[in-house]
Order: structure tokens, then sequence, then C-alpha cells
């Protein structure tokens, strides 16, 4: 020990071992505090990468303690004074530490005796290397409370599932809306509504998975069906059935069987035919020509498209009169109509491939909404108790609609497995166009039977254990809603009559 | 006055010097006064830094034994007032008096006791203010004005004042003010049994202890200007600082001090705490001020500076305690604790 800066070297050596071990003491502990904070939290809100966040906080802490031990190193002078007290050397350190640069009549006396006691004294002792036991019990029991905390079971873990499992349906259900966005944009045939399809898919995908769970999600779905459906034009239908109409009426002549063909093949050769027979009409004999005026007033009488059924009429009259040029000219407008026809029929397959995506996203976001309905509230669940049940049209009949074209109802439709009663909340579920499978869950329109109250249990029938309603106080209602489901374009007039002739035999 | 050591022949004294003439003085002195270490301390001290000291105790506890010893091992001079209250100023600084040579009348200046090196006011409140003040303001002026002439009193220039705690009938108290002239108030405390038996058998006898010389008036002197030149400590003078602060009622968070306290120490206080933890470091064989230091001499420097309110009294809570309450208070926030 040669001067007063060895000294203090020595000491800052001895206090920094010292504050090390406390520092590493407070660290543990800072650790072990926020290993317990975070069980705890995780035990009131769920919290997701609990152990990447644990393993997170340990460097923080551990660069906190670092910072604070650098930061709070004490100073030359502050080291000194503390060692005159500890070490009992009656402030001779500081004071020569403090004039260390003096030229007094005693300081060259003072600094010999400092240093003279410093040697006496083992430096070290004023910073001893010890642990507060205070802390280190500390430490150890806020550790085993975390530890106990973390090994004993978490209710919030389930949750936690649960919230993976909807984030999965939701970004399943998007992918499903993705994929066929895509297959829109790689169809060979485009339709004019192809970008208005995938802007509404698009958003659509979007709110689903921005939607904060799964039913949110399914929110989305029904108004963007809807916008689909708002796509389409409705008089496609009522062109479809006169084309089809024209296509029979032609094929009883020799001069339009050519054009029966094509017409029956698809709206756009149909076009092309007709505008051929319009430029053979010259041709043709005058029976041929008689022959084919009574086909086309036979197809203008029966069209449901007026524009049609005048061209058609049109065309029909000028050959009549032998006016050949108005024949034609009537002919090439129909051909024209048939190819805005086809366009039509373009567009309603895009949209209902757009539909197809989307029932098939809400297929997998109501399974996964049931699913979550059924965790949180396993009593209802088990009950299988909601208003339609039962009572729905295709309650326990597994008759689902078949048409895959998602024409399911929109609002309000029941868990249509047969439950037991008819005194449940009211359900969550929606329709689906999907084929049912024999054991397979179906959603169907859930309106109650009118007159019928939600809570107005339906008595059993003898010998039954589902509840039966009067054939004649839902025929009506499921007419209707019948008829109301097929009436959109996607379905083609002679299904829609087939309907319509079902209910009516059913109604004799 | 028959022997005199070679320290008080060395007027540019070390450090260490001081140091020994300090240990031989207080020595010396206890050969013949039994016990009282503490006060013999004190009053090394207060002799060293300069300061005057207020001895109080009850009357046959050595006090005068004590200044008179002093006055034999110091070889200064040495003079005895007794004081009454019909003692008047002058008999203390001195006179002018009508002297007649060869039928010339001309004033002619009696010097009185007070012009000594070592006076002993004995009884100091027994004499009335008037006379108490001509005392105290040459204690502190170290000057005498007579007339219009103003006279040096000898250097060094040590007062010695005793007061009885007791018999406070026809007594004038010193005032506040005046007190804080005195650089120590030390109590004089009852000898213990073993003290009294030693007493008895010393000064029973034929023959009493002849003192040795120990130093001179020029040794004093180059030891007070040595003991100034002890270093203190930043941090060890903001210690004296603190307890001198903490004695004031509306400056610190005592609450003894809050509610007994009337007065705390003027910064007389503080200058006779440092001075005096100087001259205790020399003694201590130190060279530099110790909080030790400060803390051994808080009570003498203290106690007569602070005053205690009525409520004190009626508690029976006296300075010391008050003292010794600040300086528990301030050992635990100095550094290290």
């Amino acid at each position: 020990m040669t001067s007063l800066e060895s000294v203090v070297r020595a000491l800052r050596g001895s206090d920094a071992r010292s504050s090390a071990l406390s520092y590493l003491v407070h660290a543990a502990l800072g650790v072990a505090i926020w290993f317990g904070t975070l069980q705890v939290a995780a035990r009131v809100v769920p919290v997701e990468r609990r152990i990447q966040l644990a393993a997170l906080g340990v460097p923080v802490v551990l660069a906190a303690v670092a910072i604070a031990w650098i930061a709070r190193r004490p100073r030359p002078d502050v080291l000194i004074q503390v060692a005159d007290v500890r070490l009992g050397l009656k402030e001779r350190l500081s004071t020569a530490w403090e004039r260390r640069a003096a030229n007094g009549v005693m300081d060259d006396l003072l600094r010999q005796d400092a240093l003279q006691h410093a040697l006496r004294d083992r430096l070290v002792r004023a910073f001893p290397i010890r642990i507060s036991r205070r802390e280190a019990v500390g430490v150890v029991i806020v550790a085993a409370a975390a530890l106990a905390l973390a090994v004993l079971p978490n209710p919030m873990d389930r949750l936690l599932a649960q919230a993976q499992a909807d984030r999965a349906s939701q970004a399943k259900a998007a992918s499903t809306i993705h994929d066929v966005q895509k297959k829109i944009a790689a169809a060979t045939k485009t339709a004019p509504v192809d970008s208005k399809v995938q802007k509404i898919l698009s958003d659509t995908a979007k709110q689903i998975q921005d939607a904060k769970d799964p039913l949110q999600a399914l929110e989305a779905i029904s108004p963007a069906e809807q916008q689909l459906r708002q796509l389409s034009d409705p008089q496609t239908p009522a062109r479809t059935s006169t084309t089809q109409n024209l296509a029979g009426a032609l094929s009883t002549t020799n001069a339009g069987k050519a054009a029966s063909v094509a017409l029956s093949s698809s709206p756009s050769q149909g076009a092309q035919a007709v505008r051929n027979l319009a430029a053979q009409l010259p041709s043709l004999s005058p029976e041929e020509r008689v022959q084919l005026a009574k086909a086309l007033a036979g197809a203008a009488q029966s069209a449901k498209d007026p524009a049609m059924a005048a061209s058609l009429q049109r065309a029909s009259d000028a050959l009549s009169s032998g006016d050949l040029a108005a024949a034609s000219a009537a002919l090439n407008d129909l051909a024209g109509q048939l190819d805005s026809l086809q366009d039509q029929q373009n567009n309603d397959q895009q949209i209902a491939s757009a539909i197809n995506g989307l029932e098939a996203a809400r297929q997998a976001l109501a399974e996964q909404a049931d699913r979550d309905a059924a965790g949180s509230n396993p009593a209802t669940a088990g009950s299988g108790a909601s208003p339609a049940a039962g009572a729905s049209p295709a309650g326990g009949n597994g008759n689902g609609n078949a048409n895959g074209n998602g024409n399911g109802n929109d609002s309000g439709s029941g868990y249509g497995n047969g439950g037991s009663g008819g005194t449940g909340s009211s359900g969550s579920g929606s329709g689906t166009g999907t084929a049912a499978k024999p054991s397979e869950k179906l959603y169907v329109p859930g309106q109650p039977v009118p007159g019928q109250q939600e809570n107005d249990p339906t008595p059993l029938g003898p010998g039954q254990d589902v509840p039966l309603t009067p054939y004649t106080q839902v025929i009506q209602s499921y007419q209707q809603a019948a008829l109301d489901a097929t009436n959109q374009s996607l379905i083609p007039g002679s299904e829609r009559d087939l309907v319509r002739e079902y209910f009516a035999r059913l109604g004799e | 006055m028959t022997s005199r050591l070679v320290i008080a022949e060395e007027p540019s004294a070390g450090p260490k010097k001081v140091t020994e003439l300090a240990n031989n003085l207080e020595a010396e002195l206890a050969r013949l006064i039994v016990g009282q270490k503490e006060l013999l301390r004190d009053t090394v001290i207060a002799l060293i830094s300069g300061g005057h000291i207020l001895l109080e105790g009850v009357p046959g506890l050595g006090k005068t034994m004590l200044v008179r010893s002093l006055g034999q091992a110091l070889d200064l001079t040495f003079s005895r007032i007794q004081f009454t209250p019909d003692l008047m100023p002058a008999d203390i600084v001195g006179t002018n008096i009508i002297r007649e040579d060869s039928g010339r009348r001309e004033f002619d200046y009696q010097p009185g006791p007070i012009f000594a090196g070592l006076v002993l006011a004995d009884e100091v409140n027994r004499a009335t203010p008037k006379t108490q003040s001509a005392l105290l303001e040459a204690m502190q002026e170290r000057t005498v004005t007579v007339g219009t002439e103003t006279r040096a009193l000898p250097v060094p220039f040590f007062v010695l004042a005793t007061q009885n705690p007791i018999e406070l009938e026809g007594t004038y108290p010193l005032p506040e003010a005046q007190l804080d002239r005195f650089f120590f108030k030390a109590l004089v405390p009852f000898p213990s049994e073993t003290e009294l038996l030693e007493i008895a058998r010393r000064t029973t006898g034929n023959a009493l202890p002849e003192l040795h010389v120990i130093g001179d008036a020029d040794a004093i002197v180059a030891a007070q200007r040595v003991a100034r030149e002890v270093p203190i400590a930043e941090h060890v003078l903001r210690y004296a600082a603190r307890l001198v602060t903490a004695t004031h009622p509306n400056r610190t968070e005592l609450d003894s001090v809050r509610r007994y306290v009337r007065y705390g120490a003027s910064p007389r206080g503080l200058q006779t705490l440092v001075l005096a933890g100087k001259v205790r470091a020399l003694l201590e064989g130190r060279y530099n001020v110790a909080f030790d230091d400060l803390t051994a001499v808080a009570h003498p420097a203290l106690r007569h500076r602070v005053f205690l309110q009525f409520e004190a009294e009626a508690d029976a809570i006296t300075t010391d305690q008050i003292i010794d309450e600040i300086l528990e208070h301030a050992k635990k926030e100095s550094p290290g604790s």
C-alpha cells in the first residue's frame, strides 16, 4: 500500500465484490417476483407464451440490476468515509483523501498516519461479502410460490386453447375464401362481376381475420352473401327458361334443329346458331318458314322474359308476312339477348363459387362457435334446447338442402338435431347449403312456426320423444320458406317449379 | 516552581509536542486532583483552544484546587477573584487612582486581578450583572478599557469561572448571551467512594504533592496555534453543523428538541465544537478531527448554549439528555452506520 490511490483501488474492488453479490441476490429476488407476478396474472387474465415472457424477464431484470450496480457505485470519497467508520479509522483516510493535494502543516503527517492505519487494517473488512438473510429467505419464499403457481392447474389454460382454436378457425375460414378468390381469378371464363366479387371476398376475409371470435366473424358472412346475390341479374332465370322453351320449340322444326341443339348446349352457342338461322332464312322453303314462324310464336307465348318474347314475336310475325329482312333482324336481336344471357350465367357461376366459398368458411366458423359455446356453458349445450330445436322444418330429419349453393336461411336458424325441448335461448347457428349426411348436424331455418311461441313447449305424441306439430299448422310456413329459399336467380326456374309442385301436391 | 520541562522551551512546537504537553499537563494535574478525568480533559482542551471555562459543581469538589494547580503546572500568573454581590467592576479590571508626586497630582492606573494569565472567577453568579459584564467583556475582548485607555490582557488569558448550582438565593444567574462567551461549561461531579478515599489519603497528611512546571505561556500560545492547523474533513465539518442545527427546535425533526428546547446553540457553538474537536484530536495523537472528537466535546461545548423550556424543567429533562438524543440521531445518519 503505497498511496491513497491504491487504498481507494483496494476499497473499490472490495466494495464491487461485496455489492455484486448483494445485487445478484436482488436480481434473484427480482426474477422470482417477476415469475410469481406472471403466474398470478396468468390466473386472472389469459397470458399467452408465458414461458417466453418469463424468460424475457430474466435478462431484463439482470440488465436492470447490472445498470443499478454500475450506476450506484460509490464515489471514492464516500467509499473512504464508509471504510473509515467500518474500520474504526477515525476519519483518518477520508480527511487524508480530501487533503491529498494540500500542503498544510499537518497534511504530510496526516497522510502518513492514515496510510499506516490502513496498512494495519485489512481493507476488505470494510466491505465484507455477505448475503442478507432476510433477502435470501424472501427469494426462496417467492421462488417457491412462483413454482407452485406454475405447477398447479391454471383455469386460464382452457381459455387460451379456445382462443387459439378460434384464431385457427378464423384463419382457416379466411384461407378458404382466399382459395376461392384464386380459383375465380384463374377461371378461363371471365365474368363482368369478377372484380366486385373479388373485393367482396377480400373484405369478408379481412373482417373474419379481424373478428375477435368466430361468432363475430360469422356476422360478416351473411352481408357478404347478400352483396354477392345483389350482383346477380334477377331476369336470368326468366331468360334461361325462355331459352329452354325456345330450344324445345325449335327442335320440332327442320330449320331450327341445329339451333335447338346449340341452345340446349349454351346460350352463346345458341346465339351463334340463331344468327346462322337468320342468315339462312332466304334459303328456307315456304313450308319451313311457316313451321319456323309457328315455333317462334309458340316460344314467344311461353317466354317469361318480355324482351326475348318481343323479339321472338317480331321474328314470327315477319316470317309469317314474308318480310325476311325484318325476321332476320329480330333473330339477330334475339342472338344478342342470348349473348347477354351467357354473360349473366357466367356472372352467376362466379357468384355461386364465391357463395360456396363463404359457406365453407361459415361451416368452419360455426363449428368452432359451437365448440366455444359448449365449452363456456356445458349445461346449455348439453340440453340441446335451442328455440328451433324440434320446431324447425328440418328438425331431426337430416334432410338438408342439397343444391350446394348456400341457400341457407340467414337469420337465427336453430340447432336442428332434434332437441328434447323448445325452451332454450335463441340459437346462434346459421343455415348452410351443403348436403347433409345422416349423422351430420344440420343448420336449418330457425324462425318459429307462425302462431307458436318460443317458450311454448309442444306436447309430445304418445310414445314419442320428439315434439310434434300438427301438419296443417306448419305446411304453409314451410312452403313459404321453401319458395323464399328457391326464389333466387341461382336456382333454375325448372327446379323452382319442382319445389312449387311438391308443395302443391302436399296441399292436395 | 522548581523544575521546567523542555517542551515549554520550544515555542514552535509540532503536533506531537502539543500532544505531549497536553498529556503531561493532564498527568501532572492528576497527581493532585483525584479522579475528575473528564474535567481535567475539558480544562486542558479549553486552555489549548484559547477559550474560557465555566465550572459548575457544589462547593468542596476541588474547583479552586484545579485552577490553582493549573497555574502551578503552567507557570502562569494566577489570580483569584471571589465574586460577591458588592464586588464592583473596578475591583476586577482595576482603576485610576490619584498619585501625588512632587506636588503634582496625576492619575495612576492600578491593574485589577484580571491582569493574570490564569484567572479564577469564583462563584461568578454571586456578583451583580454589572460586575459580571465587566469580567465577561474582558474575557471576550481580551482587553480592558479604564477611562480612555485600553490595555491588553496577558497572553494567554484563561478564565475559569465557577458557579454553584445550589444556594441560588441572592445570586444573579448569568444571562444567555454571556454564557455563550464561555468556551466550555464543565460539570464537576461528586467523586466516587474510591476517589473520596484517595482524596482523604492525599490531603490529610503533612505534605501535598508539589507540581512540576509543564509549560509556560509561550508553550500554550504555540499549542493554540498548532491546534488550529489540525485539518477537518468536509463531511466531519458538516456533521458538526448538523449537531448544532439539530439543537434548534424549528430546524430538527427530533421531538424532544422541538418540545423542550427554547433556543438552540449559536454559531459560537459550532466554532467551539470544531476547535475543541481539533484539540481533542491532538490529545488523542491524531492529525485530523474525527466524529468521535465532536461527540466527546459536544456536551461541554453545547450544554450552556441550549436553553430549555419550562416544560423541560417540569419533566426533569436536562440539556445533556437533549444533546445525547441529538448525538444518537446524528450517529444514525452518518455514513457506514
